[in-house]
């Protein structure tokens, strides 16, 4: 039942993903402007610009550059079909290189902030809900709403002024390490867990101590609507008949939030994997801010260039990243809920 | 160095409690070592390769490469920094040279016993395989061949890009014995020297470049465009982590002798903001790049130096003759007279700037380029428009699209400020204008290629040849004539006549005077509508010295040291 | 008070609505009548630059100098970098931010609600096709597609309303269709289609105003999320044109001048949205209280 759900649905994410390609790579197409005047820069001859034209492949008509896209330029073993996604016009690496290089970045900066936003929601948001009326319920819902409302960058910018410029006690914007530390060999990407595979506390330290301003900017704003939605949740179930009848058999108090907590899983789940996939792209404001090398900045850095080959890599990355959580969305879901698998 | 953590300074942070550890303050003046914090590291190190119309790829590759000869000296300003005197020059990698009047040839004698970071000797394979290499045009940005072109470097013409034929290296470089090489131009051209200053053909060390060559890519794009550039430069590249990190060791066999800065570490740090309160928290050395407010206030702080030069970072106004109203004399002496000139200098550049009278940067030699003397005012700029047939910018609402004023979005910080107050100014004399920032690729894009952008503000034209004719050839001689810059679509056939007089004019006082009529011309037009010079600067701690401007505006950081 | 069932809500909860209304009705009163409020030309800019507001103690004596004397109205928030008051920016831009958020959600409610009828009511391959495109719509990163699209048609907030319509509207298309799929199976609905009206007809005058519900609560909400958004993509260059107010570009704007010590430009736009867009919250909060399920 719940496999061929599964299989059903990956189905359907595979049509969408080849939607998807195709309306990337013809959007990007439209765009107004190409980079070739940055390469003949000061030389912007008919010849110059033609030679240039040429080594990135826009001389050919729209259909071969797709066909080329997909299947590689002649017997070069590129294109999608393998698995590439072509050579950045900017900096001539691989395209696959640079997002295994920037991905593991983004996803780190997020899921530790995820990680903080719900250790910390998530009990606060049950400590509302179990004392409903009291103070500490009325603080988690203006908290919540206030949080949640909260535009990441301003904090970002009021953070570094008073953590690093005014009181000193947190590091500058530079990124996820001292300039001056040489970073662990890159396995994962991910700098913690590259450390912690490298056997380098220090450096480990090091990263979540660089690492520390922008996770606090983004769990604060992100705890707010996990907070809120924990607190409804748990609230509503605590509502639920069988808690009634719980309260009547005298269980206690610790236990039934905890049957109440498991009953707000499943909506926890999704909104949690809906702010994760937003996340992704979204996270390039706090990005910017931090001086954080991510998937965002490669982003805005390959759009700003018109970098055609990591445009197309950026958004079918995210694009597809989000489309899997969706879909592990899905399952899950059915795996709670049979009912949702009809 | 090695970063120790000062336990001392723990703190508990943040509501989960993190016991985080902050590294104590780098003291780089004893480990040598030197944090540069920009805007972005260097995207590529070949400058045939894609990245190299980018500065930053720039400022990588003249710290890696050295060229066969540099400007001489010329002095110092009052802040300090050195200036090079751009009509004398004198030997780096080559010793000596001779020029051959007959025969257009010159003859470089090069130094001996110059290592690489590979450890191999120059030789003239090295600089017989970088004109190869050049002629080739086998990167995107062929701008070797442009150069030896500009240079007139016998048959690097536009032929090489049309036919695949002519791009083997012929008898116009040749290999006299090990340490002698002869160069042979195709007429007499004063820009061969300047040429080979500048950041393209730089010398490659030919073994290890050789030793990356593949079957599809045999002049060693890829390794130098994301390895490193194999040369004999004061550095070498210790570690790329592209859109991250650049890190330079000093090359231990420099024929120079070793830099004083063993090690440069170049960080990007995008925001300008960023940048200005890390030098500022002392966690960075230096730095450029930052808004003119933010420099003046970094001057407040002893620990921290601002030295600077005016150089050749300028901005002017861009009208395109072949967007109207523009192609009106008179609406662009209306938009000259009507500028906020002091303003954009008072409160734009917070004085680090000064009225620009000329069409070439004021320090390049060759030719004088005298423009408007004073800002006129907008009772002048209003009768202007009347006279063009727009009184109080009536009729002009037609024209919306070509009164969008254009300036790079990565320069919002800089420029934002200054357009607004352009635009405040012209829809004082009734002319509707909009702003519109677009991306720097776009700006480029339609500069260069489609030569549409109708209005714009550029402070970024630096002809990188320090010559006042240059400038000529590149941006102001109709594209019949061969100008591969002309943005604003200008002809002018008295102009092209007078440069190509001027081109092959072998008396350099003759060839001065030509270029100065043309440049009256020119201001006659108001081809370009110059506004300001601005400072170049730069931001380092206290007790960083020898700091020398060139025209690439790149820090060398084999010139810097730290006072004892 | 409202009395849904819900065991938390009690007087201070009132307190709290009051605030979220107020908020709003300001909110909406500035954006109405801000050619009327502001002293200075939001874009003109003026000889005085970066100047600090003038400190709170003399705000009763220059406001009385102001209104009693006929002296120049003074730079209540200071000015900018390029000389604009800051406070007729602040008041201006919401105008800006209101109608921006407010046009896209209302597109965004029209396309996603008739969608979600029609996806709810109908459940055939097409309406799958559709459910299964929105997922694709809002799997696009929405900065990167803003960018994208701001590229492609040039900075106007058509533009913005559209990228910001695109990640929108299957949120409604979801919430109208759920909210449908319990509908449909209801008596009333077995009447009417007893009563032999047809299936487009049931679809509009019977689901459609009863399925609407949901998407009016999470409205206010989402107004609240597209101000942010909005001032976000002015973060990245994807906003509105300079030197249109806007309150995030002001801070993008304004966050490089903090560094220097000029708090001003940049602070009093980021409490503007941080305010605006919690009464939107506070309200949505409450709407879903009253009326929610």
């Amino acid at each position: 039942m719940i496999w061929r759900f599964t299989l059903r649905r990956l189905a359907v994410g595979l049509v969408q993903l080849s939607v998807l390609i195709v309306a990337v790579f013809f959007l990007i197409r439209l765009l107004p402007a190409d980079p070739v005047a940055r390469f003949v820069g000061m030389n912007a001859s008919p010849e110059a610009y033609a030679l240039a034209e040429q080594s990135l492949g826009l001389d050919l008509p729209v259909t071969r550059q797709f066909e080329a896209f997909l299947f590689g330029e002649g017997n070069d073993g590129g294109g999608l079909f393998r698995g590439e996604l072509g050579t950045s016009w900017v900096t001539g690496s691989s395209v696959n290189q640079e997002i295994r290089q920037y991905l593991p970045v983004t996803l780190e900066l997020i899921t530790l902030s995820f990680l903080i936003a719900v250790g910390l929601g998530v009990p606060i948001g049950v400590l509302g809900a179990v004392n409903p009326g009291g103070a500490a319920d009325k603080g988690t819902l203006v908290y919540g709403l206030f949080a949640g409302s909260q535009p990441e960058f301003s904090w970002g910018i009021i953070f570094i002024f008073v953590f690093f410029v005014v009181l000193g006690i947190a590091p500058g914007p530079l990124g996820r390490l001292s300039p001056l530390t040489d970073p662990p060999d890159f396995v994962t990407g991910a700098i913690t867990i590259d450390a912690l595979l490298a056997g380098r506390v220090d450096i480990f330290l090091e990263a979540l101590w660089y690492l520390s301003l922008p996770i606090l900017t983004l769990s604060f704003v992100l705890s707010g609507p996990i907070i809120k939605m924990v607190r409804e949740n748990v609230a509503q179930t605590m509502n639920a008949d069988f808690m009634f009848y719980g309260q009547a058999a005298g269980l206690p108090r610790g236990v039934l939030a905890r049957d109440a907590l498991r009953a707000a899983f499943a909506p926890a789940l999704t909104l949690i994997g809906i702010l994760f996939g937003f996340m992704i792209g979204g996270a390039v404001l706090i990005e910017s801010i931090f001086s954080i090398s991510g998937l965002g900045q490669y982003a805005i850095r390959s759009i700003l260039a018109f970098d055609y080959p990591a445009i197309q890599g950026v958004v079918l990355t995210i694009s597809a990243l989000t489309l899997l959580i969706y879909l592990a969305i899905d399952v899950c879901q059915a795996l709670l809920d049979p009912r949702v698998s009809v | 160095m090695r970063l120790t953590l000062a336990y001392d300074r723990c703190v508990i942070f943040m509501a989960f409690a993190l016991a985080a550890c902050g590294p104590s303050q780098p003291n780089d003046a004893e480990s040598n070592s030197l944090i540069y914090i920009t805007n972005d590291v260097p995207a590529g190190l070949d400058y045939d390769g894609a990245a190299s119309t980018v500065p930053n790829s720039q400022e990588g590759i003249v710290n890696l490469m050295d060229p066969l000869i540099d400007y001489a000296p010329g002095g110092a300003n009052e802040e300090g920094v050195g200036l090079l005197n751009f009509t004398s020059f004198e030997g780096r990698l080559a010793e000596s040279w001779s020029f051959d009047d007959a025969t257009l040839t010159w003859t470089f004698n090069l130094r001996r016993g110059v290592l690489s970071c590979a450890g191999n000797e120059l030789t003239a394979d090295d600089v017989v395989y970088t004109f190869a290499r050049a002629k080739s045009v086998s990167g995107p940005a062929p701008t070797g061949w442009f150069l030896a072109s500009v240079a007139s470097v016998e048959s690097f013409d536009a032929t090489v890009l049309a036919d695949e034929n002519k791009r083997s290296l012929g008898s116009e470089v040749t290999k006299v014995d090990d340490y002698t090489v002869q160069i042979r131009q195709s007429t007499h051209n004063q820009l061969f020297l300047p040429a080979l200053t500048t950041f393209a053909i730089r010398i490659f060390d030919s073994v290890e470049a050789k030793k990356h060559a593949t079957e599809s890519d045999p002049w060693s794009h890829d390794y130098i465009n994301n390895v490193t550039a194999p040369a004999f430069g004061p550095y070498c590249v210790e570690r790329w982590d592209k859109g991250n990190e650049f890190v330079l060791r000093a090359n231990p066999n420099y024929y120079r002798g070793a830099p004083n800065v063993e090690r440069v570490v170049f960080k990007r740090v995008p925001q300008s903001s960023n940048r200005f309160i890390i030098l500022r928290m002392e966690q960075a050395d230096i730095t450029k790049g930052l808004t003119p407010r933010e420099f003046i206030k970094l001057k407040e702080y002893d620990q921290l130096q601002v030295v600077g030069v005016t150089g050749n970072e300028s901005l002017f106004v861009h009208m395109n003759f072949d967007s109207p109203p523009f192609d009106q004399v008179k609406v662009r002496q209306a938009v000259a007279a009507a500028l906020p000139y002091s303003w954009i200098i008072k409160n734009g550049y917070i004085g680090q700037a000064q009225i620009w009278n000329g069409l070439v940067p004021s320090s390049y030699p060759g030719g004088k380029s005298t423009f408007h003397d004073s800002p006129e005012g907008l009772d002048v700029a209003r009768r202007k428009l009347v006279e063009a047939g727009y009184p109080d910018g009536r009729g002009l609402e037609v024209y919306e699209d070509a009164l969008r004023l254009s300036y790079p979005i990565e320069k919002e910080a800089t420029l934002g400020p200054i357009a607004t107050a352009v635009r405040t100014a012209l829809r004082d004399i009734g002319m509707p204008v909009e702003l519109d920032p677009i991306p720097l690729t776009q700006y480029g894009d339609r500069q260069l290629v489609k030569k549409d952008l109708p209005f714009a503000l550029n402070d970024q034209e630096k002809p990188i040849v320090v010559d006042a004719g240059y400038a000529v050839q590149l941006f102001f001689v109709s594209s019949e004539a061969g100008a591969v810059n002309n943005m604003i679509n200008y002809r002018n056939p008295r102009v092209d006549d007078l440069w190509t007089e001027a081109r092959a004019e072998r008396d350099t006082e003759r060839r001065y005077n030509l270029v100065t009529e043309i440049y009256q011309h020119l201001s006659n037009d108001v081809v370009w509508l110059p506004v300001v010079e601005y400072r170049t600067q730069w931001a380092a701690r206290q007790g960083l010295q020898g700091f020398i401007w060139y025209p690439d505006n790149g820090i060398r950081f084999a010139d810097l040291s730290y006072a004892q | 008070m409202s009395n849904t069932g819900n065991r938390d809500e009690s007087a201070a909860f009132g307190v709290l609505a009051w605030i979220g209304v107020g908020i709003v009705s300001c909110a909406v009163f500035l954006a109405i009548f801000s050619p009327w409020l502001i002293p200075y030309d939001p874009t003109q800019a003026t000889e005085n630059v970066s100047m600090p507001p003038p400190p709170l103690s003399a705000w009763p004596s220059l406001f009385w100098q102001t209104i009693a004397n006929g002296s120049p109205t003074p730079h209540w928030f200071g000015t900018d970098a390029s000389g604009l008051d800051v406070f007729s920016r602040t008041i201006e831009a919401t105008r800006t931010d209101l109608i921006i958020a407010l046009s896209a959600n209302i597109v965004s409610v029209i396309i996603g609600v008739s969608l979600g009828v029609i996806s709810g009511y109908f459940r055939n391959i097409w309406t799958e096709t559709l459910l299964r495109t929105a997922d694709l719509l809002q799997s696009f990163p929405v900065f990167i597609t803003a960018m994208i699209l701001v590229a492609l048609a040039g900075r106007s907030w058509v533009n913005i309303v559209l990228a910001m319509s695109l990640l929108y509207a299957p949120i409604y298309l979801r919430l109208t269709r759920t909210e449908v799929l319990a509908l449909r199976e209801r008596s009333f609905i077995e009447a009417a289609r007893a009563l032999g009206k047809t299936e487009l007809g049931i679809a509009r005058h019977h689901i459609l105003p009863n399925a609407i519900g949901p998407s009016l609560i999470q409205f206010s909400v989402t107004i609240g999320f597209a101000i942010l958004l909005t001032a976000g993509l002015s973060f990245v260059g994807a906003g509105v044109r300079p030197p249109t107010p806007e309150w995030g570009s002001m801070i993008a704007t304004g966050a490089t001048q903090l560094v220097l010590g000029d708090w001003w430009p940049s602070l009093f736009p980021g409490i503007a949205i941080s305010v605006t867009v919690f009464g939107f919250a506070v309200c949505g909060h409450v709407l879903e209280k009253r009326y929610g399920r």
